[in-house]
């Protein structure tokens, strides 16, 4: 198993004291698979995504990357292995005026690759994400959907094994989401790389399997989902505006 | 800025012979001011037509040409001027900026050798005004007004070439050090390698670089929890 998230529990400090992020949460994600994880903003996603990228610690749990416990390992060895072995995808827009072919290149450079081979392998992964025209230009320059898969194509620049993606297609349309979601999809089952993705709604998760509902820092549902596009689960509203 | 005034303040201070004016244009203010005859006689032709300035009396030795003088008028444009706002430092576009900006990859070394001929006659130009500088008489024991000024306006040139021939030598080093790095272009795109510009064409270039990227990562990463590596991703190693 690439991933194993087993019994996490996660206070976080909160206005009145802490209060629960994440309540004993399980999940595992292997080799070529697209994990889904959705519920409302502040249900715990970033959370449980964080502690899966060895960001944060657990309360109480554990993490297993390939079989060895994530957080037994020292902080230098996790920071090698977010470098090489786990890719993150994290919502927050990139607005800065540095340049794509740069921005993408930034993980093979901070681990200290030459620049040459940096900048030929995120052409390469510009083009497998469908934008490499985008390349000269700067990130602010891009539209939304285009920023996403550039973003996609920096996760995928250092060749990883597990691909944590926070909201990769938040704010797009639907047709983009499917898009993005086709490409992590490819991602899993042809990179064989195991993929945990997280979104506000089920709608937007499409080809994951399981999708798995999260709702106030617990799991509350799974779906096998294959081919239905709108998922019911008992405590939650249908509406997708809800979640604010 | 255009000579009208200043042929006025020469004007101003006695009334002059038309080549007369051309040198001493150049003796007050410095080689920045040099005009040919072609140019000054237009010059004071407007002039003339503005009732700026008049044709006085010609010193009897010289009766064929005119001597000119300032009018009233002209005495009052001078005025005008010279109360007016002056117009604060303005940065000049230069084209050889331009050239170096859009130059590319590919006409870098030219841009360079642009570079290197705008630094050699910045050279030679701040060694002559320099020199013109140097030169000039040193006063007596009385002062003439005439020489510190004009000490005045070639130390504004001189100062100016001096600025931009340390700049073209900065530029120089830039560039040389741009020609041997592996940087990134704006223009890139357009002129290396054109790529597929048409959303099909973008589409297979894309399905062939997955191809290629995630089965390079599919050959690179077995697992203990998968089948050995596919076919196709055996064959795209």
């Amino acid at each position: 198993m690439l991933l194993s998230l087993r019994g996490i529990s996660k206070r976080l400090p909160g206005s009145r004291g802490p209060r629960p992020a994440l309540d004993d949460v399980s999940l595992e994600v292997q080799r070529g698979q697209i994990v889904g994880v959705f519920g409302p903003s502040g249900a715990g996603k970033t959370t449980l995504l964080q502690i899966a990228a060895g960001l944060q610690a657990p309360d109480r749990g554990e993490v297993l990357y390939d079989g060895e416990p994530l957080h037994g390992m020292s902080s230098a060895q996790r920071t090698r292995l977010r470098r090489r072995e786990i890719a993150c995808i994290w919502s927050q827009p990139q607005r800065s005026r540095l340049g794509v072919l740069e921005h993408v290149a930034v993980p093979l450079l901070v681990d200290g690759r030459g620049h040459r081979g940096a900048q030929r392998r995120a052409r390469e992964a510009l083009l497998a994400c469908e934008v490499e025209h985008c390349a000269p230009a700067e990130l602010r320059e891009l539209s939304d959907g285009e920023r996403q898969l550039v973003e996609i194509a920096r996760a995928i620049v250092v060749e990883p094994r597990l691909l944590l993606a926070d909201g990769p297609a938040s704010s797009l349309s639907l047709v983009e989401q499917e898009a993005i979601m086709a490409l992590l999809g490819t991602l899993a089952h042809e990179a064989k790389v195991g993929v945990l993705v997280a979104a506000g709604d089920a709608e937007a998760l499409i080809g994951a399997e399981p999708i798995l509902y999260l709702n106030e820092g617990r799991i509350a549902g799974c779906a096998p989902a294959r081919d239905a596009t709108i998922y019911r689960f008992p405590d939650r509203p249908r509406v997708a505006a809800a979640d604010g | 800025m255009s000579a009208k005034h200043a042929l006025l303040g020469l004007l101003l201070e006695r009334p002059a012979y038309p080549y007369q004016l051309a040198d001493r244009m150049a003796q007050r203010l410095g080689p920045a001011w040099k005009v040919n005859s072609g140019q000054l006689y237009q010059a004071v032709k407007a002039l003339e037509k503005d009732g700026l300035i008049e044709r006085v009396q010609a010193a009897p030795e010289h009766e064929e040409r005119h001597v000119f003088g300032i009018t009233e008028h002209g005495v009052a444009e001078f005025e005008r001027f010279f109360s007016a706002g002056t117009q604060g430092v303005r940065l000049s576009r230069r084209p050889l900026l331009v050239k170096i900006t859009f130059a590319g990859p590919q006409k870098l070394q030219e841009a360079l050798e642009k570079l290197d001929a705008y630094e050699q006659d910045c050279a030679r130009q701040l060694a002559q005004t320099a020199r013109l500088r140097d030169e000039l008489p040193q006063d007596g024991p009385l002062v003439r007004a005439d020489h510190l000024l004009l000490r005045l306006n070639l130390s504004a040139d001189v100062s100016q070439l001096e600025g931009e021939l340390r700049w073209a030598r900065h530029a120089r080093e830039m560039l040389s050090w741009l020609a041997s790095r592996d940087a990134i272009w704006p223009s890139e795109r357009e002129r290396a390698d054109p790529q597929p510009q048409s959303p099909a064409a973008r589409e297979r270039a894309g399905a062939q670089a997955r191809r290629e990227l995630f089965g390079r990562m599919a050959g690179s990463q077995p697992g203990e929890d998968d089948p050995p590596a596919s076919g196709r991703a055996a064959a795209s190693k």
